[in-house]
């Protein structure tokens, strides 16, 4: 397993956002990665993280860079996916708060700055129905809320009650930052995504 | 640096010890670097992203601009590809007159803050 691991390339998207936060995540997991983006960087990855940001701002450079396409025909072929923050919102199923596209690689219905404003920020701890621990780290950045969780996702983690982490195939999307923590349980979560997908789609 | 050189040069800056070492360890200040002030093309964005900012701010440079939305975009994509000249080189075209530059010595003397020395 450790031996396959680090043979792993997990790309991320640096179009704009927190990118270098989670290349600092794999890195502490002994994990390889690289920036994506451009259509060639794609090649030869085992999976994609979707970094926070400003998910505006990745859509149209989304747009410009022709990625749009090219992560859901990524998806398409088997491989994992994984948004934080507003990579989630570019993965819903639909967004609210204003509405606006995203990729829809997920049936979740997102609602974005949900808690707030910047200073409504906050680090926290809440409850993973994954692994032996349920208590897992989490930091709220101006996030958005899942607010409809379609019947065949998966919820992963909760917060106060609330759903902030799913899965859907080989789509996983949280609302908080894991790559803001030391806490690396989500990442190898990730992780097993991209072991399991290269074992069934082989 | 040593433990003993970090906490000499921590004195000497009038810096936190605990933050001298972590830019010792990191190479970096722990919040991003937004870099502002007279950028006025996509070379001058890329370039201050290759220089290790991780933001780059820019007012006047697009306003001032003969075509300010078409700079803006254009900005926007130098800062995400700025290691890729190929892309530069594209943004870069048509977007008409940058920003013209100022300089102080045919400023009115209205214009200017402070007038000491004159």
């Amino acid at each position: 397993m450790g031996v396959k691991r680090s043979m792993k390339l997990i790309g991320v998207l640096a179009l704009q956002g927190d990118f270098a936060a989670h290349q600092r995540a794999l890195d502490r997991l002994g994990v390889a990665s690289r920036q994506v983006r451009n259509l060639r960087d794609l090649e030869g990855i085992s999976g994609l993280i979707l970094p926070g940001g400003e998910s505006t701002t990745l859509l149209k450079l989304l747009d410009s860079s022709g990625l749009k396409e090219a992560i859901v025909d990524f998806h398409r072929q088997g491989h994992p996916l994984f948004g934080t923050c507003a990579g989630l919102i570019l993965l819903s199923r639909q967004v609210l708060n204003p509405e606006q596209p995203s990729l829809g690689l997920i049936d979740v219905t997102t609602m974005r700055n949900a808690y707030g404003r910047q200073k409504e920020s906050f680090e926290t701890t809440g409850e993973a129905n994954f692994g032996e621990d349920p208590s897992l780290p989490m930091v709220f950045i101006r996030a958005p809320r899942i607010v409809r969780l379609g019947e065949s996702v998966t919820p992963l983690a909760s917060y106060q009650g609330e759903c902030v982490m799913a899965g859907q195939d080989k789509v996983l999307v949280a609302t908080f930052h894991p790559e803001m923590t030391d806490d690396t349980r989500v990442h190898r979560y990730f992780l097993d995504m991209t072991s399991n997908g290269s074992l069934s789609s082989s | 640096m040593r433990p003993d050189e970090l906490m000499r040069e921590a004195k000497e800056m009038g810096a936190p010890y605990d933050l001298v070492c972590l830019v010792a360890q990191t190479g970096k200040l722990p919040v991003p670097n937004f870099a502002a002030g007279g950028i006025a093309t996509p070379a001058d964005a890329a370039l201050m992203m290759q220089l290790g900012a991780e933001s780059v701010f820019v007012g006047s440079g697009i306003f001032k601009s003969e075509d300010p939305p078409a700079r803006a975009r254009a900005i926007v994509e130098a800062t995400t590809h700025y290691n890729d000249p190929d892309i530069l080189a594209r943004v870069t075209e048509e977007l008409g007159e940058a920003m013209p530059g100022l300089d102080i010595a045919t400023l009115d003397r209205g214009a200017l803050l402070q007038q000491r020395g004159m």
